[in-house]
């Protein structure tokens, strides 16, 4: 894909200095004193970057060890005991399990279905940019408000899968899904969240894909190599690069549902997730200390697991 | 590979009806009446389609219909501010990362870069903290101060790839023909990058648009809060019924559903842009 091209060229290109006029790096106190330009026009990005997410991000880290409730002051170093205070709490337990369901169940659906999804719009066909349109639908509305929607699909009294499952004489009664099985609570939240992540993750694994060489399909078939070993041979090594972007969002959005679990089962501990439980610590209970050092626990899982991703999924493809 | 077309066919199947079908059934629920839509079976398409439960929220006065409008309006506000200051800052920093050299600017620039690795909710409560300090909590300013830096990151890498990406013949041209490097960003890279610009503001909107645990913390009334804080409100209280949720959430899919089905070429083009390294 021509994008995929030009950002890789892109970032070659902007290594030497690109263009006379913008002065090289010899000639950059010869002839100009200081250029200012520069310096002006990304002043309020930095300022943004530095005040509303490095800053914030230090506090995160640094009050993790602080006791801090508003209601009970004053702030005083507990060192670790934020962090002991949420492992010794059942609730933020349970959702650490929840939480670890909700990304695997997040992760191996939507990578699986990107897989085959991009595979589906591999070749050009009649439609498929309308396909595509169609497709990216569900990445660009908001989560709360699809929970909104499933919520009308899995409901227990006039729910759309209670309703074709008994036309189909597949249940005698209409079941409840969400809120009493804990797993079948957190699969069903989690699809939801699947339908809107994996989008991105077909668009990034499609962009791999087209990068394939026609030539080594044509090769595999001369070979005699079938549909299922091509793809398992070909297809699949090559598109890892996309692969791995895929399941990294995946893995950063899963870590860190809200919208889904809070909109569809509320706070009950089948489907609360840790980021509901950094909310309900921080701004219900108006603990910050726990809330914060939850927080930072969130951040180092999910920077882990993403690195975890990199190196095993990752491999540097060349044609 | 002998491509079988009915594997195709199968995922074109499968693709359109995982994306349409809970659309549909959302807006076959928000035209029918409460008694119809909880009928079993449910019925698959509406018996006697009517738009009433739109016009209740719409037109209707009470408190319901009141703060759908009201919220929807400070969406609107809040989206449409945030994505025009970040386009702004960041086709400025883009265009000094993609065409200057300066100090720092490596450091800088995979600095800005970093924080995308990080999860958004890391700074949710310290945010909080910083606005409550500022008197900028329940105020449109916070807001989109909040969601600015949240989206710059990603607007100034897709801008900067795309300006890369710019034959520098023409500036240098311009450059010679006397213009200053801010007219050669203004005539000459700006009408060139148009396409990455477009497609930075429609993935900054949807962003935006998509908010809810930020603004469920930063707004505390209606005075602020977005159509999806106000929805998933309705929805918690379980006095709301379901056909009229299911409108007002069509409402609030509506705007991206439409924006993502006619540009999306652009969203496409934008996010790969963004995300392939």
């Amino acid at each position: 894909m021509t994008t995929v091209i030009r950002t890789k060229s892109a970032s070659a290109a902007a290594s030497p200095a690109p263009g006379g006029w913008s002065g090289g790096p010899g000639d950059m106190g010869r002839r100009r004193r200081l250029d200012f330009l520069p310096y002006a026009l990304v002043t309020p990005l930095t300022l943004f970057i530095v005040c509303l997410a490095l800053v914030p991000a230090g506090f995160t880290i640094v009050e993790s060890f602080f006791r801090i409730q508003p209601l009970n002051p004053p702030d005083k170093f507990t060192g670790l005991g934020n962090f002991q205070a949420l492992f010794s709490d059942d609730a933020i337990t349970t959702s650490m399990g929840n939480t670890a369901l909700y990304m695997v169940i997040g992760v191996t659906l939507s990578t699986g279905l990107a897989i085959l999804m991009a595979v589906t719009l591999q070749k050009k066909f009649f439609g498929r940019s309308v396909l595509i349109a169609i497709l990216i639908l569900p990445w660009a509305l908001p989560g709360v408000v699809e929970g909104i929607v499933w919520a009308s699909i899995w409901d227990s009294n006039s729910g759309l899968l209670n309703s074709v499952l008994s036309s189909l004489h597949l249940i005698d009664h209409y079941i409840i899904f969400l809120g009493e099985n804990r797993f079948l609570t957190i699969l069903g939240i989690e699809l939801v969240q699947v339908w809107q992540i994996t989008p991105l993750s077909t668009l990034l694994i499609l962009a791999s894909l087209q990068n394939i060489p026609g030539e080594l399909y044509e090769a595999a078939d001369l070979d005699g190599s079938s549909p299922w070993s091509t793809f398992r041979r070909v297809t699949l090594p090559l598109a890892r690069p996309g692969i791995t972007v895929a399941m990294v969002q995946a893995i950063i959005a899963t870590l860190n549902v809200f919208d889904q679990p809070y909109v569809l089962n509320g706070s009950a501990s089948t489907g609360a997730s840790l980021t509901m439980q950094t909310y309900f610590v921080s701004f219900q209970n108006l603990n910050f200390g726990e809330g914060y050092a939850l927080s930072l626990l969130i951040t180092l899982v999910t920077l882990l697991a993403s690195f975890l991703v990199l190196k095993f999924v990752y491999r540097p493809v060349e044609f | 590979m002998k491509k079988k077309p009915w594997g195709r066919r199968i995922g074109v199947a499968f693709i359109l009806v995982w994306s349409l079908v809970p659309l549909y059934w959302a807006l076959n629920i928000s035209l029918q009446t409460d008694a119809q839509a909880s009928s079993k079976p449910s019925n698959y398409l509406p018996p006697t389609p009517s738009f009433a439960n739109f016009g209740a929220l719409l037109s209707g006065n009470g408190d319901l219909a009141e703060s759908i409008r009201q919220s929807a309006t400070n969406i609107f506000i809040e989206c449409a501010s945030a994505t025009v200051v970040t386009v702004i800052l960041a086709t400025l920093a883009a265009y000094a990362f993609a065409r200057m050299k300066f100090r720092g600017r490596t450091v800088l620039f995979y600095g800005v870069l970093a924080t995308m690795a990080f999860p958004a909710y890391t700074t949710l409560i310290p945010l909080y903290q910083i606005l409550t300090n500022f008197g900028l909590v329940n105020t449109y300013l916070g807001i989109v101060l909040v969601y600015v830096s949240g989206f710059l990151p990603l607007a100034t890498w897709i801008l900067y790839n795309y300006m890369s990406s710019l034959p520098i013949a023409l500036e240098e041209a311009g450059q010679i023909d006397g213009a200053s490097r801010m007219q050669v960003l203004w005539h000459v890279v700006l009408p060139l990058a148009r396409p990455g610009v477009i497609s930075t503001a429609i993935i900054t909107f949807l962003f935006a648009w998509g908010q809810f645990l930020f603004p469920l913390v930063l707004s505390s009334d209606l005075s602020t809060q977005p159509l999806t804080v106000v929805i998933a409100a309705l929805e918690g209280r379980h006095l709301v019924p379901y056909t009229l949720l299911s409108a007002a959430g069509i409402l609030a899919l509506g705007v991206p559903a439409v924006i993502a089905l006619i540009l999306n070429r652009y969203i496409v083009s934008g996010l790969l842009a963004g995300s392939v390294k």
